[in-house]
């Protein structure tokens, strides 16, 4: 199964799929082994325009419909996890713009994406991950500016980003409701880039150090009114979470091809293992929560495109995808044995880009947080 | 310039083809229609010039209306008009008969496109039959110049020039157009679409004729495929599998002398 779109988004598809395997897939090989940012990659992407899914048609985007556009996401987190999260950060800083912007605002950071440049979401702070609220990064109004300091961390695209989304705490005493959120623009004087983490996996996305050392940011540069910093970035998240849990299912049905794959041509006492029950249950149960987790995505896009609330939704999509690639992922490496612990075979790389899908965008802890107090709020 | 690429929908030619046991033919039917891929190349090198050169770069095919999808993918890719011809008596021509329906489908083009078109590209061979004649055969019965298998066509004093890929090299040849060019696979790949040109190519509508709206008349086959024989199955290969090289070698030197190899 996979998601119901359009025949023309079918062909559409096609071409990702290509484009995936023949540019994507055994060219990031080496760039996980080097942890180098794989730009060859990302240009050629920009050039098909997979970096730009999230700008809105009337900003110059592309007016693809959200379930197309999270069956090609799916497709590129298939050939590699990290190259759609690092196209997908686009969308990730693109959304509290579009949410708490103005016109001019939204205009400006579309045509920047649109123009094959890169969008960063800086939200997290070495003391301030699930507990967002207490960040340390601080904005002081001086006259028609604000001067940002503190340090951002675990920033995907950061390396690399043209416009950054940061928020700050412009009036400690109020807490979440003294945070905003500021527009900081690519060679702004006091913005710097820390080292870049050395990760387990998703290794073709860059992640670093935002540093803010007296940065000057225009008033007309903040998103939003003062104090809705938060806010914006909850927002954010809820919308974002969807997005993640796409990527997570790209990697899970890797798996789950990859094992398959093997399965069918490994011998075992005569016959191939994928006609030993043991294994066939296990690529049942693998493909059972891959279809799940796609399922829920889908359940949570449609929500969304119809103006309903979808913030439980997106948190089960994003939890029940993350732990389900993970367990995938495991699998895939018991049902490849020996081969499956080898660098030599892919799979050992998808299970080291499995687990993030339990850490960013919200750990699986806030995700059933949010979950369980959505649920037992409503009753 | 004013370029037609003919192209030609062939069974995608990554699957593996297992003659049908019941009708002793190619079992295609399944198998998913795509564009030949030299007519790809033809149509890249096509857009590759007009965008250096100035032009522009018309797509044509003969084949059933599902065409029409494979034509819609062309103008993604740079293509700014396609047309079709759909027409079941057409179907299951020879190379004689498919030639002489393209020379009338390129009038029928032109008349469409409104100007004469200064070349037209074919691939060099369609990845289905592969017999490398209609190119060639739509040259002569145009009456103007030919020049089979090429890589590279550039703008030169008084027409084009054409690099020629050939066993031992390349050729160079300077004509005059009108031309027809057979292409053989450039040293890139055709491009991806980016997803704006794909979906609004998708929305395109392809003008499709049938023979009769073509001008085009039927014509006789005077070539008939008597049946298809697959290739015999590879037989497995002799392993040696002696623990010692010295042994290893002795054994592979007995066995060829057994052969009278040696």
């Amino acid at each position: 199964m996979a998601y119901i779109i359009s025949d023309d988004a079918r062909e559409l598809l096609k071409d990702v799929k290509e484009f995936a395997e023949k540019e994507i897939k055994e060219q990031v090989k080496a760039y996980d082994i080097s942890g180098e940012w794989p730009k060859e990659i990302y240009d050629k992407a920009i050039e098909m325009q997979l970096h730009m899914m999230d700008v809105p048609e009337e900003y110059g985007g592309l007016g693809l419909d959200h379930i197309d556009q999270a069956a090609i996401l799916e497709q590129i987190a298939w050939a590699d996890a990290g190259v759609a999260v690092t196209l997908n950060g686009n969308g990730l800083a693109l959304k509290p713009v579009l949410i708490a912007g103005n016109e001019e605002q939204k205009q400006k950071c579309c045509d920047i994406i649109v123009n094959g440049g890169w969008g960063v979401f800086a939200l997290t702070e070495p003391d301030a991950g699930c507990d967002a609220g207490n960040g340390k990064t601080t904005a002081v109004r001086s006259g028609d500016e604000y001067i940002l300091n503190g340090r951002k961390c675990f920033i995907t695209n950061a390396q690399v980003g043209d416009f950054y989304v940061v928020t700050a705490m412009t009036d400690k005493s109020k807490g979440t409701r003294g945070m905003s959120a500021f527009l900081i623009y690519k060679d702004t004087p006091g913005l710097s880039v820390g080292n870049h983490e050395n990760k387990m996996g998703i290794r073709t996305s860059v992640t670093s150090d935002l540093v803010l050392d007296d940065v000057r940011v225009p008033v007309e540069n903040r998103l939003g009114e003062e104090g809705t910093g938060f806010i914006t970035a909850m927002k954010t998240l809820d919308l974002a979470r969807t997005w993640c849990a796409v990527i997570g299912v790209g990697l899970a049905q890797r798996c789950i091809d990859e094992a398959v794959n093997y399965a069918k041509q490994r011998i075992q006492f005569g016959k191939p293992i994928s006609s030993h029950q043991a294994i066939e249950f296990k690529i049942a149960d693998m493909e059972i929560r891959t279809e799940a987790s796609r399922q829920l995505v889908a359940h949570a896009i449609r929500l969304s495109d119809l103006g309903m609330s979808f913030g439980r939704e997106s948190a089960a999509a994003k939890c029940f995808a993350g732990d389900s690639v993970v367990q995938t992922a495991l699998d895939a490496v018991q049902i490849l044995g020996g081969y499956g612990y080898s660098r030599e075979y892919p799979v050992e790389k998808l299970l080291r880009d499995a687990k993030i899908f339990q850490i960013f965008e919200g750990t699986n802890e806030i995700q059933r947080m949010v979950v369980g107090r959505s649920v037992i709020s409503s009753h | 310039m004013e370029i037609l690429v003919c192209v030609k929908q062939v069974p995608d030619d990554y699957v593996e083809v297992h003659l049908d046991p019941a009708s002793g033919t190619p079992g295609v039917s399944a198998i998913e229609q795509v564009n030949n891929a030299f007519d790809a190349y033809a149509l890249e090198l096509a857009v590759r010039f007009c965008e250096a050169n100035g032009g522009s770069v018309t797509v044509a095919s003969i084949g059933p209306e599902s065409s029409q999808s494979s034509l819609k993918n062309l103008l993604a890719v740079g293509a700014s008009q396609a047309f079709l011809v759909s027409d079941a008596a057409l179907s299951g021509a020879d190379e004689g008969a498919t030639t002489s329906y393209l020379s009338q489908l390129v009038e029928k083009c032109q008349a469409e496109h409104g100007s004469p078109f200064d070349l037209v590209l074919c691939g060099k061979e369609s990845t289905d039959e592969i017999s490398s004649q209609v190119g060639a055969m739509l040259a002569e019965n145009m009456g103007v110049p030919f020049v089979s298998s090429v890589v590279e066509v550039s703008p030169c004093e008084g027409g084009l020039m054409a690099k020629q890929e050939t066993e031992a090299g390349y050729s160079n040849y300077q004509v005059t157009t009108p031309a027809v060019f057979t292409i053989a696979k450039p040293n890139y790949d055709p491009r991806y679409p980016t997803i704006k040109n794909k979906m609004a190519a998708r929305k395109a509508k392809i003008p499709t004729f049938s023979a009769a709206e073509a001008g085009i008349s039927t014509q006789t086959n005077r070539v008939t495929c008597l049946g298809y024989t697959e290739p015999p199955k590879r037989q497995a290969g002799v392993r040696i599998q002696e623990k010692e090289a010295a042994e290893a070698v002795n054994k592979a030197l007995a066995m060829l002398a057994d052969a009278k190899v040696l």
